[in-house]
């Protein structure tokens, strides 16, 4: 253990209570918890203790008085000892004295029973000596306190001791004042004395009245003692007690009924100070009937607040009563919330004011019967459920409608879209309308905005979108791609539309392109909405392929009106660069820009977020190709039309001069005609008409339809014109021999006729030194130059290939009936050699190879072959004919018109 | 006196007095618990008392007052043990009209001024009399302290005045620092032993003297 501690340093050594006094010393604790008590001068001072080190602890004086030792004790130590002492003295502080201490002054004043007490300083005496005492503020030297321990300087004091008071008072009072002093005391003992004699003489009157009354009152004793016996005392004290236990009853009384009235008082201003909440219940039900959903949800929370965590009994009972109310509340504001159709901004406010119900009432026993809602997330289901019902039952009103409308009657106003249109377009109206308010209800949910304290379901949300959009998608395919593999939407789908006439489809395709805009509306309502692009890639791809769809019905419809083009051929030959080619390819070319214009605003151009269908290899560029193909095949039946459809109604005139036969008269006038009157065009030169169409239509024609497509944007339809061409190519080929049928047979029959005119025999000897032709061969060259101005009018490209198949018909003819004579007269075998050799020379530039070995064989068939004198005269012959016939022999020899 | 603790050993009552600020609180404490106090806190009156062994040491070692204050290193001749009580006054004039009551009670003065503040030296002719005046005893054991010289740079007070000074009252003059413990417990042991010796004296004369004839004796002695 450790030394007691020891006191042995004081500073300051005295001072009145509360006086900080630095206490030093030795073991005075090893540090702050050791030190347990400390005590100055009797009173303990451990609260105000500061323990500083183990030789210094700060305190304050307690309110003792006196000398005193300080004792220190400490755990180690034990109580110690001090060895110097406080000396505790209280002080009477008045405002001009300095004091170490804080001591109120401004007296304190209580009013509690209305009346004041007597002020503390309030009587100040006179110093007895009639001396002033001031300056005499001296200490009092402290041995003499201890010599005269229970003196009292105060002259009211009992124990008031005058030694002690002239120490106190006239300590530094000189000896001469203080004799004056008892002087001036002895003189006021004196008068008093004397004035009380004389106060006695003046006031006898009064004494003896005084002496009276006390008479009166010792009778009227005496006949109180007579008159209620000795003990007036015990009645007085009977009848006082009875008057307490009176007015205590009294006084319980009135406190029993002052507390009631207090109790109901407090009852009614605890009810008008909650009233809100009392009235919460019904008030809430009232606003819920309203719809005030905000200031249900406001006044909850403000109830929850205020008296959530109450842990009285009634409010807890209504705050109960509440909870209940709110659930049933929150069941309703579900079911509306789940209720469609409605805005999302009134659903919006439903859940939140559902959410923030939920919130709210989350914990409490009657909150929890009600959870795992996620009242956003039901919005946005049920908003999914409703937009593909909408959708489902839009469909079948319509479709049932058609069913119906097309049981009743086949007749209807053309001009009213058929119902098809007008489902495709309330079914795009519906989804531009509810599919945003889809998107941004789920928008709002994935912000977190409706969110409850519930996770989020992103994954099911974005299926929950695409499937809408792809049931809307279905739809629609199901209403307008009625050219598409319906079996096969059926079967994926489910749906179909019902199967009308082929009029009423008739009648729909034109509202096509209607369709694609409606659509196309939506979509571009749903592009503004930030949809996934896998959503959006839905409908694009639907778009696409109405688009397509609309690309081929505008072109069907073209192809439909190219083959009707045949009443607009005017037979007019305008086109510069081809001669002989009609006005008929370029009303083709109108109809097809007027087509590729139609297309291009209609479904060609693509819209925002679009794709482009002419990729290559896409289903949008084999559609053109195909569609093109139709188109020029179409066209090419169109000129082919026109080229036979004249056989039948009109005589063919076989402007072909004949030696028999038929007079030759009408010939000139005819073929005069051709050129100037469009209505008199005769057949042959329709048909040339026809032939040089579709000479100029594979030559340049066609490519320029090409060049028009690629204007448009579009890739070449290479495929599409060569197939065309060779299409083209294969008819001008027919129409050609038809052509070369048509003037060769005529003309070449009419050679062996002619040739033979007149009993006209080969081995006849015959004039021949004239220098003329046989009459069959002038006619051959008469109908040549017929045929060629024929052509030439009309389309000079056309002459070599016609001219050439006409040549070697004649040759091969003239081959066979030289071939078929027997026998030669001589001069026979001149004139022949002749005419085959006029007949060859002047059709050379039409000659080709196989005519050329037939007007061989010709001249070989001329048997016995001639002589060189017969050769000679020939020749004479040969050049004096060409000389006769040198203008018609012209025309043949232009090599290229 | 009349408080004189009943039994064990003497006890001398020593008084610091000089001007405000000159140290002797310091010294005090010094003294008593070897600390030095830098903050500087008026005194009103402060008590101190403590048991120490004054030791009547050889001229030799009396000079080192280190070796004193340190008495369980040597083995002390001539060692009693006493108690000394130090009242430790206000220097600030505030509080002169309560010095005469203190006064009355000391048996020895140590007279504190500081050499670097010449009014603090100059005070101490004040306090001299104001001491003989209230006890009344020309030889009161009395030192005349010039502390802070640990300053000795910024001294103010010349060593010679102050000698003279001591000399004149045929007191002792000792400089001494608070701070280093400089002469520390040499003053309170030479006051102290000065006390015993004057009490010694004091004993002696008591047997049937009067203590007016003993200080006169005392006076004859100290003038031998």
């Amino acid at each position: 253990m450790a030394p007691q501690p020891v006191v042995t340093g004081l500073s300051p050594k005295e001072g009145p209570p509360g006086t900080r006094v630095i206490i030093r010393g030795e073991f005075l604790g090893t540090r702050i918890q050791d030190l347990i008590g400390l005590k100055i001068c009797g009173s303990d001072c451990l609260l105000s203790a500061e323990w500083k080190s183990p030789n210094k602890i700060i305190a304050r004086s307690g309110p003792a008085k006196g000398k005193g030792d300080i004792i220190v004790t400490t755990l180690s130590g034990g109580v110690g000892t001090s060895t110097v002492q406080f000396r505790a003295y209280h002080e009477t502080i008045g405002p001009l004295k300095e004091s170490a201490v804080w001591i109120e002054e401004s007296p304190s004043q209580n009013f509690a029973w209305g009346r004041r007490t007597l002020a503390q300083s309030g009587l100040t005496q006179e110093d007895p000596l009639g001396l002033s005492i001031e300056g005499n503020e001296q200490k009092i030297p402290e041995d003499l306190r201890d010599l005269i321990p229970d003196a009292c300087g105060d002259l009211s004091q009992e124990n008031f001791s005058p030694a002690w008071f002239l120490l106190e008072n006239h300590l530094a009072t000189s000896f001469e004042d203080l004799k004056a002093g008892l002087a001036y005391l002895k003189r006021k003992v004196e008068s008093q004395k004397e004035g009380q004699l004389s106060f006695l003489k003046s006031n006898a009157g009064s004494v003896i009245d005084q002496l009276d009354t006390l008479m009166n009152i010792r009778d009227k004793l005496q006949e109180d003692v007579k008159l209620h016996g000795s003990e007036p005392l015990n009645i007085l004290e009977q009848s006082i007690e009875n008057s307490i236990s009176e007015s205590q009853k009294i006084f319980t009384d009135v406190l029993v009924r002052k507390e009631k009235a207090d109790s109901t008082r407090s009852v009614l201003l605890a009810l008008s100070r909650h009233k809100f909440l009392f009235c919460l219940p019904n008030a809430v039900d009232r606003r819920a009937k309203a719809a005030e959903y905000d200031i249900v949800v406001n006044d909850y929370s403000r109830a929850k607040n205020l008296f959530g965590k109450t842990e009285i009994q009634i409010f807890r009972q209504v705050l109960e009563e509440v909870d209940q109310r709110i659930l049933l509340i929150r069941r309703q504001l579900h079911e509306k919330v789940v209720k469609m159709p409605q805005s999302v901004e009134q659903q919006k406010k439903l859940i939140k004011a559902l959410t923030s119900l939920e919130l709210q009432q989350s914990g409490t026993t009657i909150g929890d019967r009600l959870r795992n809602t996620d009242p956003a997330w039901d919005a946005i289901e049920a908003r999914a459920k409703y937009l593909e019902a909408t959708f489902r039952q839009t469909f079948e009103q319509y479709a049932n409608k058609e069913a119906g409308v097309q049981e009743k009657s086949k007749s209807r106003d053309p001009s009213q879209p058929p119902s098809r249109v007008n489902f495709c377009e309330e079914l795009c109206d519906i989804a531009a309308s509810q599919l945003p308010d889809l998107w941004r209800l789920g928008q709002l949910y994935f912000t977190g905005e409706l969110r409850g304290p519930h996770d989020p379901k992103p994954g099911d949300f974005k299926r929950m979108v695409l499937n809408a959009i792809e049931k809307f998608c279905v739809y629609l395919r199901v209403a307008i791609l009625i050219a598409a593999d319906q079996r096969a939407l059926r079967q994926t789908s489910g749906l179909s539309w019902p199967i009308g006439s082929s009029s009423a489809t008739h009648h729909f395709l034109p509202w096509v392109p209607q369709c694609l805009r409606y659509t196309r509306i939506a979509y571009a309502t749903l592009i503004g909405l930030d949809l996934p692009s896998e959503a959006l890639d839905i409908i694009q791809r639907l778009i696409d392929e109405v688009r397509l769809f609309c690309f081929s019905i505008i072109f069907k419809r073209a192809t439909d009106r190219c083959k009707k083009l045949d009443s607009l051929e005017t037979w007019e030959m305008c086109v510069e660069e081809y001669p002989g080619a009609t006005s008929l390819p370029a009303a083709l070319e109108s109809l097809l820009v007027e087509t590729l214009d139609e297309v291009q605003s209609v479904c060609m151009q693509p819209e925002a977020r679009e794709g482009n269908l002419l990729e290559p290899h896409s289903d949008g560029q084999r559609e053109v190709t195909q569609r093109l193909q139709e188109l020029l095949s179409a066209f090419s039946g169109v000129i082919a039309e026109l080229a036979f459809a004249s056989h039948d109604d009109e005589t063919p005139t076989h402007n072909v001069s004949q030696l028999l036969g038929f007079p030759n008269a009408q010939q000139p006038e005819s073929v005069s005609g051709a050129g100037s009157s469009a209505a008199a065009v005769n057949w042959e030169q329709r048909m040339l008409c026809c032939l040089a169409n579709y000479a100029y239509c594979n030559k340049s024609f066609f490519h320029h339809l090409g060049n028009r497509f690629v204007r448009y944007g579009y890739p070449l339809p290479t495929l599409a014109i060569e197939s065309a061409r060779y299409n083209v190519n294969q008819l001008f080929t027919n129409l050609l021999e038809e052509y070369v049928e048509h003037k060769g047979d005529p003309l070449v029959g009419t050679i062996e006729p002619s040739m033979y005119l007149g009993r006209f025999q080969w081995d006849h000897e015959m004039e021949i030194g004239a220098g003329q032709l046989r009459p069959y061969a002038h006619e051959c060259c008469d109908n040549l130059v017929g045929v060629y101005s024929e052509i030439y009018s009309i389309s000079p490209a056309l002459l070599r290939p016609i001219l050439e198949s006409i040549v070697q018909t004649i040759s091969e003819e003239l081959a066979r009936l030289m071939s078929c004579v027997q026998r030669f007269s001589h001069t026979g075998a001149i004139q022949a050699h002749v005419d085959i050799r006029l007949l060859r020379d002047a059709l050379e530039n039409y000659t080709n190879e196989t005519a050329k070995n037939y007007f061989l064989e010709a001249l070989e068939a001329i048997s016995p072959p001639l002589n060189s004198e017969q050769k000679r005269k020939a020749d004479e012959i040969l050049e004096h004919v060409k000389r006769n016939m040198r203008l018609q022999l012209l025309c043949f020899a232009v090599k290229e018109p | 006196m009349s408080k004189k603790p009943t039994a064990g050993p003497a006890l001398h009552k020593v008084i610091m007095v000089g001007s405000g600020g000159v140290g002797k609180s310091a010294l005090t404490l010094q003294f008593m618990y070897d600390e030095f106090v830098e903050d500087y806190e008026p005194t009103k009156a402060d008590s101190y008392r403590k048991k120490v062994r004054a030791c009547t040491l050889t001229p030799k070692t009396l000079g080192s007052a280190t070796q004193c204050c340190t008495p369980s290193l040597q083995v002390v001749l001539d060692g009693e043990e006493v108690q000394i009580d130090i009242l430790d006054t206000a220097g600030q004039e505030d509080y002169a009209a309560i010095r005469d009551n203190y006064f009355r009670s000391g048996e020895g003065f140590l007279c504190v001024f500081s050499i670097t503040d010449d009014e603090s030296f100059q005070a101490t002719q004040e306090f001299r009399e104001q001491i003989l005046r209230v006890k009344n005893d020309e030889s009161i054991p009395f030192l005349l302290v010039g502390n802070k010289c640990d300053l000795n740079d910024k001294r103010k007070v010349p060593l010679s005045e102050c000698q003279l000074r001591a000399q004149q009252w045929s007191v002792p003059y000792v400089e001494t620092s608070a701070k280093t413990r400089e002469n520390v417990d040499k003053v309170f042991f030479d006051l102290m032993r000065e006390i015993r010796s004057r009490k010694t004296e004091d004993s002696k004369a008591t047997s049937g003297r009067a203590k007016d004839r003993c200080k006169k004796r005392r006076l004859k002695c100290t003038l031998l």
